[in-house]
């Protein structure tokens, strides 16, 4: 397949830590791309070495075939909007966004339909004239936008551009951002430590720690087939279920929990014998109702804890040998809570199987 | 191992340095002016009088007492300025009282002053001939001395650790001092538990401040300390009385010791203490009311004090226009003619401070950007360098450069470049950290953004780095020009007669006890200072920067 973005085998070492280790990563055209991670995974230095902003001391980037390396940031035609934005506080509106095109030496009414269709889009015509400073968080964001949109690339880049904007604005913006990149064709990477912009937005996801990357694919194959406990856990809630492989019937199969067997949907081809780990989202178990026969294989037994009200559903902190559950139930009683000992039903055909040797992470 | 691999770096860095020769000649060239310019000077006194000399110090009475009373006059006043200082700075910033921007304006006046200016209205409204103690009342008593001088300081100096203490408060949310009460502490607590220690880096940096100036103050000891005796004005009778430059090395290697000991403390020691951290996102509530009494208790002391120093400021400009202070109290232009008829001393004035000025704030530039923006090696060196010269009393840098700089082939004496030189070398601290400060607002994305959008090396500095250096320039630039044209321990050692600047006539006139025309000299250096300072806060006000001092 051949990527439009590429990373190589990309080493970068500041001193004795090691940000990114031997990173390959390729991005077809028009996909949008998130590399997701905690901070300090390296997901930014990652991006710096595509925009230019420093070298890699191994490894190779190509964008469109085309190898990069050593090419200073401004040969590289690849508009990057910034977290703090970084506007220029001493130019308007209207200078910020003609910027790079002014750079190009555009006639002047080329570059005055170009930004007037951006300022136009993204809803700042009258503010053309303001300075950075004479405007809000959310309006400089769009500046932001309008300045890497302008320049007509078919990459754009994004550095956590929505962390500085409130809850409610993060959200109606992440949608206007992916409609824009569809429309427009361009292949966008995107860094976030926010799982649900990552999901909400994405074509791919990388998901990185430690300078490494941890897994690559769709929203779905991360959030339903993450490779290991550390993807699993940083995105969305989970439950780890410890369990040991008793059997195996066609694609079926047996596995053993406190004493317990459970049968679970699954082509994961584990050893009898072995121990395994079950990534069990909130969404794939529920909680009985009490009149209710659920079959023995895919039934555990707990005690709630503690609950949390949404409105739409009710978060369950259940108690269930050693280990605590957490359960959304959105079949609300109207009249409150369950409390006390309860069955659990499993979704055992959305339950995941890691390999790992079902060993918890620390403990 | 970290130690290790960071000397690495620093390695790698400076290798790097063989790809930017530009740079790396600006770097050198700068290294090389501070150690001529700064270093030499320094070690040349240090290095002048033998061992003996120094011994003398503690053998000649008159030497070690002006070391005690140097380091005695330091103390108090210290003390003194410092309370006045967290006064003000409490009044301003925890009270709802009226006329506080009386008192801002009350505290600032000393700073854009000549520092002698104190002393001098001092004596007109109090002296032997003063119009509140011969015209009011009849009486007369010797204000020369120690009291006189200590109280001469205090209000000269306390507005520099008001600058910083005043700094320190503004940022402490009020937020914090309500959670203490939500959680049950009394007022007195609260005071002692939580607004105190969190004042208590900037009082300590704000008494440092004051400290390094009482003790290397020229101008008052000269007008005010009577026969008492003090390192720096004793430096400077030694010179210009016996022209004897062993004693005088020595009593200033003794002033440069504990002015060295302030500067690293200040520097290395509460410039890390800092608690306060400015996130700009907290709302703080208004401060919490304290008891009636004690709050206009307080507005009366702060108002006293600024009284006090209006009516130094309306004495000096009463003074200008007074035909014979103490005898003659009619109106006169003939103090103001004189000064134009010594229209070249204030010429001098503003054409040596205008080019030191100059060189101070590009040198300053060039410096704090390379020391924040790249990468070369020796940041740290080079920063050290940058605020090297504030650790040195300026009657001391003034006495190096004249011994330093009377030889081929860098005979400089009486010359009008030794005095830019000594100005310019002076003032590159405060132009650098203003410069700092300036350049720390610049977000390191922008020039990134940039570069991003198709800028090469060049333009982003000329379309981004340039623009955004104007304003920090402007200020670093007015300060070190108010420095300037307000300085007198420098250059009292280095002027001749063609080269004379307006503060030292004064000094000459005062010493002569021609109040007026001193009087009216001192009037028109403020006014000429003021004038500078106004307008180039109106110009940056227009970019939306407020001019700090």
């Amino acid at each position: 397949m051949k990527y439009f973005i590429e990373f190589r085998n990309v080493v970068k070492k500041f001193g004795d830590f090691t940000a990114l280790d031997h990173i390959s990563l390729g991005i077809p055209k028009g996909n949008f791309v998130t590399l997701l991670g905690p901070s300090g995974c390296g997901k930014t230095t990652l991006m710096r070495q595509l925009a230019g902003f420093s070298e890699p001391d191994e490894g190779d980037v190509f964008v469109n075939g085309k190898r990069m390396n050593g090419l200073p940031p401004y040969k590289r035609n690849t508009p990057l909007v910034f977290q703090e934005y970084a506007l220029f506080p001493h130019m308007t509106v209207y200078e910020n966004i003609s910027y790079g095109l002014r750079l190009k030496k555009l006639p002047k009414s080329d570059v005055d339909q170009k930004v007037r269709q951006m300022l136009k889009m993204f809803n700042l015509e009258g503010l053309e004239d303001r300075f950075p400073r004479q405007m809000s968080g959310g309006q400089q964001q769009r500046v932001a936008f309008a300045r890497a949109l302008v320049m007509d690339q078919e990459v754009l880049l994004l550095d956590e551009p929505l962390s500085n904007l409130d809850a409610k604005l993060r959200v109606e913006v992440r949608t206007e951002l992916r409609q824009l990149q569809q429309r427009f064709g361009i292949t966008a990477m995107y860094v976030t430590h926010d799982q649900d912009e990552a999901l909400s937005m994405s074509d791919i996801i990388a998901v990185m720690q430690h300078g490494k990357i941890e897994q690559v694919g769709t929203p779905w194959e991360i959030y339903f087939r993450p490779v290991n406990r550390f993807v699993a856990d940083f995105v969305g809630t989970v439950n780890f279920l410890t369990a040991k492989v008793a059997g195996r019937d066609n694609n079926i199969l047996r596995v053993e929990h406190n004493g317990h067997i459970l049968r679970i949907y699954s082509d994961v081809p584990a050893a009898v014998g072995e121990m395994i780990t079950l990534v069990v989202r909130p969404e794939c178990i529920r909680i009985a109702r009490e009149d209710e026969g659920i079959p023995d294989h895919a039934c555990i037994r707990g005690s709630i804890k503690s609950y949390s009200f949404l409105g739409r559903m009710i978060r369950y902190w259940i108690q269930v040998g050693n280990d605590e559950f957490i359960i959304d139930d959105n079949d609300i009683d109207l009249n409150g809570a369950r409390s006390g000992s309860v069955n659990l039903y499993l979704d055992t055909r959305k339950i995941h199987i890691l390999r790992d040797g079902g060993a918890h992470a620390d403990s | 191992m970290a130690q290790n691999s960071s000397a690495k770096e620093s390695i790698k860095e400076m290798k790097r340095l063989k790809n930017e020769p530009l740079l790396l000649i600006a770097i050198l060239a700068i290294i090389a002016f501070i150690c001529l310019f700064v270093v030499y000077p320094v070690i040349k006194v240090v290095v002048f009088p033998s061992l003996t000399d120094y011994a003398k110090l503690f053998n000649n009475q008159r030497w070690f007492t002006a070391l005690k009373n140097s380091l005695l006059m330091t103390l108090i006043s210290t003390i003194s300025c410092t309370a006045l200082a967290f006064l003000f700075a409490y009044v301003n910033n925890r009270l709802d009282v009226p006329c506080k921007g009386l008192f801002r304006f009350a505290s600032l006046l000393p700073i854009v002053s000549p520092p002698f200016i104190v002393a001098l209205s001092y004596i007109l409204l109090f002296g032997v001939q003063g119009i509140i103690t011969k015209q009011l009342f009849g009486i007369h008593i010797d204000i020369y001395g120690r009291t006189g001088l200590w109280i001469v300081q205090t209000i000269t100096f306390f507005p520099y650790a008001y600058s910083v203490i005043n700094g320190v408060m503004q940022a402490i949310s009020t937020n914090l001092e309500y959670a203490a009460y939500n959680m049950g502490a009394t007022r007195w607590q609260v005071f002692r538990n939580v607004f105190w220690p969190l004042c208590r880096p900037g009082v300590a940096g704000g008494a440092l401040v004051a400290a390094i100036n009482v003790l290397t103050d020229f101008g008052n000891p000269m007008m005010i300390g009577g026969d008492m005796a003090l390192l720096p004005t004793e430096a400077y009778m030694q010179i210009s009385g016996w022209y004897d430059m062993n004693t005088a090395s020595v009593l200033a290697v003794a002033l440069l010791i504990p002015a060295l000991v302030l500067f690293v403390v200040k520097n290395f020691w509460v410039g890390k203490r800092s608690y306060v951290t400015v996130t700009g996102k907290e709302t703080s509530l208004e401060p919490y009311p304290i008891p009636k009494f004690i709050k206009w208790l307080l507005f009366g002391i702060t108002m006293f004090f600024t009284i006090f120093i209006l009516l130094v400021y309306g004495t000096l400009v009463y003074g200008a226009f007074t035909k014979a202070w103490g005898y003659d109290w009619s109106l006169t232009l003939k103090n103001v003619q004189y000064v134009f008829l010594k229209g070249n001393q204030i010429r001098n004035s503003i054409v040596y401070g205008l080019i030191a000025s100059l060189g101070a704030s590009l040198l300053s530039m060039i410096l704090a950007y390379i020391v924040q923006k790249k990468q070369v090696g020796v940041n740290k060196l080079l920063d050290f360098f940058a605020i090297l010269p504030g650790a040195i009393p300026g009657m001391f840098l003034g006495i190096g450069y004249v011994m330093a700089f009377n030889s081929q082939p860098l005979e400089l004496t009486g010359t009008a470049a030794i005095m830019i030189l000594a100005l310019m070398f002076w003032n590159i601290p405060t132009c650098y950290n203003s410069a700092t400060a300036g350049l720390q607002q610049i977000g390191n994305s922008v020039e990134d953004a940039a570069l991003n959008l198709g800028a090469n090396s060049f333009r982003s500095f000329k379309d981004v780095i340039i623009p955004l250096l104007k304003a920090p320039f402007l200020s670093s630039f007015v300060l070190s020009f108010l420095r300037s044209v307000t300085c007198l321990s420098v250059v009292i050692f280095l002027y001749s007669p063609s080269t004379t600047v307006g503060t030292i006539s004064v000094m000459v006139l005062v010493q002569s006890g021609q109040w007026g025309e001193a009087a009216a000299f001192t009037t028109i250096l403020i006014a000429i200072a003021f004038t500078v300072l106004r307008i180039t806060q109106g110009i940056l006000k227009k970019q939306g920067i407020d001019l700090k001092l």
